[in-house]
């Protein structure tokens, strides 16, 4: 286990009598990426703004590398921050830019200049130094003010959605860059994006906020698989949730009564309350010919399907199961498949595990 | 349609643009005269009414003003400065009320300032202030309101994220004033400073109050000297006036308006 970075011990911050961030508790290891996902107004830029200094949290204590950082001003946090519109001084050129911070910590000249040229090579400028930021586009600003950020090599990187007003190629190749360049520094990242497929690809772990509260965090591949509420389930990636009027262990599986009649038969887990939704992910919904048999699936419904929008790489069919239940089913697209068509009956295959029970 | 708006705007510009600069042609071709009459005679010029500027009758009050006009300029710029940052910058406390207050001097007309200056010097039994003294503190009044709104209007329009910038990168706060702040707002502190300049270099209304025999401004040098006569000399002194106000503006602008957001302050 790594040595704490961060950590947030239940932080809250509250405007007038509103309630901004409640009661957040969160460990961050040396080295760990690590994003703050949510939807727009959750918190987040108030979360990382507490961190950076620029906001005092009401309540809790926020430390770095165990100290506690309540009294210390931003200046001498020794953190680095990226901003959502970079923040250039547009009176420096790049390189006086990127600069700044080695020349506020009294960092030699020599030394200042071969540490801007390295940061600035690992950001792919080279060569730009003498440019104004007005003269560069988004995405070199956006690697400016990274390098920036970077230079003075701060403990930990904390960054406010920094991708989100580059166009979407850029933004995925900005991704992949980002997360080299974070491995090659070892340097721990709070990453703050409301964009759920950037969360997933970049980090080690995700938080996900709601309304000031943490909803769930875990590695993205676990947060997939098992979410723990209807929101996170709707958050990450598409799902369908389906309302649980009952629900009954039976035998090897925990049957879970859905729509007007139809039981599904989930894996049985332990929850700690009433189960009241259901999700399924469409992609884990297998298509099958109609009357197809058992082939180990737990769940076989029978279906019609309602509508085919073809996505290219995959189809998006929308099945009707009767008894007031409706799924979206993905379909890859390969070579030899034909998918079906409006008004067509189809067989529908889920496995067990697939259906993940949830208490809210 | 189209076509027509464009002539009406092109009637309009050449109007007013007429209408600023036809008096300024008549002064300059007046001041070429070559009769001691003010008279328009384009065809028959003359540069003596300039040699005339040399004389000490002109020069000294020439220099008196440009040298009040200095002080002023800085002392207000400096004012203004600290006065806009502490009310938009700081926000201190009742900041709103305080710029009203900042401000009021505008809406008290200035001959009736002029006479609350000098009302108040002879009660306070500072009449011997009067003269340079009095005439840059009665400027440096008139003009500060204009440079504060100024200098506050271009830190209203800084961007704060800028000074976090600055702030999470180790700067202090005097090093984000002096590196990042007054580099960022420079442009309107120097347009502030140069209208300070002017309002000072051309007063009548609060210098008429103020000057003392001997140790009087430019402009109102102009107004007793039409009390006796009314010659080229005149019109001589209004250009030249004129060609120096357009070289300060000038000046300033090539120190603070363009190059400033190319070059910055922070070398
Ligand atoms: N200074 C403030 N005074 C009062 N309310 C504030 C202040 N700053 C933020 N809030 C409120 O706090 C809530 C959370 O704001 P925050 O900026 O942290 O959201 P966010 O998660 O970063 O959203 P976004 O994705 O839109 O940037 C919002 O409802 C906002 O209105
Ligand atoms: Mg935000």
């Amino acid at each position: 286990m790594n040595a704490l970075d961060i950590e947030l011990v239940s932080v809250s911050k509250s405007y007038a009598s509103m309630a901004v961030v409640k009661d957040i508790d969160l460990a961050i290891p040396q080295g760990e990426f690590v994003s703050i996902l949510g939807p727009s107004g959750c918190g987040k830029t108030t979360t990382l703004n507490m961190i950076a200094g620029f906001t005092a949290p009401s309540h809790g204590d926020i430390r770095i590398k165990g100290r506690s950082q309540v009294r210390v001003p931003p200046e001498r946090r020794n953190i680095g921050l990226v901003f959502q519109n970079y923040a250039l001084f547009p009176h420096m050129t790049v390189t006086e830019n990127v600069a700044f911070g080695l020349k506020m910590k009294g960092v030699r000249r020599d030394e200042a200049e071969t540490t801007v040229k390295s940061a600035l090579r690992s950001v792919h400028l080279e060569g730009m130094g003498e440019r104004y930021p007005r003269e560069l586009s988004g995405g070199q600003q956006q690697r400016v003010a990274l390098a920036r950020a970077i230079a003075p090599r701060p403990s930990v990187l904390l960054l406010d959605e920094p991708l989100s007003n580059l166009d979407l190629k850029l933004r995925e190749a900005m991704r992949i860059e980002l997360k080299e360049i974070q491995q090659q520094l070892g340097m721990t990242f709070v990453y703050v994006t409301h964009d759920q497929e950037e969360a997933m690809a970049m980090s080690d772990r995700v938080v996900v906020m709601w309304q000031g509260a943490i909803a769930q965090e875990g590695q993205p591949a676990a947060l997939y698989r098992e979410p723990n509420s209807r929101f996170v389930a709707d958050f990450i990636g598409k799902s369908n949730i389906l309302s649980v009027t009952s629900a009954a262990t039976k035998a090897a599986h925990l049957e879970l009564a859905v729509g007007d009649d139809l039981i599904l038969k989930a894996h049985k887990a332990e929850l700690a309350g009433e189960i009241r939704y259901c999700s399924i992910r469409p992609e884990s919904i297998a298509v099958l010919p109609p009357a197809a048999g058992g082939s180990g699936c737990a769940n076989l419904l029978d279906a019609t399907v309602r509508r085919v929008v073809n996505l290219g790489a995959a189809f998006e069919i929308d099945a009707d199961l009767g008894s007031d239940v409706r799924l979206h089913v993905l379909l890859r697209a390969t070579r030899a498949s034909v998918p079906p068509k409006v008004g067509d009956a189809i067989r529908l295959g889920i496995d067990d595990a697939d259906i993940q029970p949830l208490c809210a | 349609m189209n076509r027509l708006i464009s002539i009406l705007y092109w009637i309009s510009l050449g109007t007013v643009l007429c209408f600023i600069t036809l008096p300024l042609i008549v002064v300059v071709a007046a001041s070429l005269s070559p009769t001691s009459a003010v008279t328009l005679q384009p065809w028959e010029w003359t540069g003596r009414w300039y040699a005339d500027l040399w004389s000490s009758r002109w020069l000294d009050p020439f220099l008196a003003s440009v040298k009040i006009a200095t002080v002023v300029a800085a002392i207000s710029g400096v004012l203004g400065l600290f006065a806009a940052y502490a009310v938009v910058y700081e926000r201190i406390p009742g900041s709103d009320a305080l710029m009203s207050c900042l401000l009021s001097p505008l809406s008290v007309p200035q001959i009736v300032k002029g006479v609350a200056i000098v009302l108040f010097l002879s009660m306070i039994g500072l009449q011997g202030f009067l003269g340079t003294p009095a005439l840059i503190a009665a400027h440096v009044v008139l003009a500060l309101p204009f440079v504060t709104r100024m200098v506050a209007t271009s830190l209203a329009n800084f961007d704060a994220n800028l000074d976090r910038a600055a702030q999470i990168l180790g700067a202090g706060k005097l090093q984000r004033i002096r590196l990042v702040v007054l580099p960022m707002i420079k442009p309107g502190v120097l347009s502030g400073v140069t209208f300070a300049f002017i309002i000072s270099f051309n007063n009548i209304p609060l210098s008429v109050f103020l000057v003392r025999p001997g140790d009087s401004t430019l402009p109102i040098t102009v107004i007793n000297y039409l009390e006796y006569s009314l010659d080229p000399v005149l019109a001589a002194v209004n250009v030249a006036s004129m060609a120096f106000i357009l070289t300060v503006i000038f000046l300033f602008e090539k120190i603070g308006g363009f190059s400033a957001q190319l070059h910055g302050g922070s070398k």
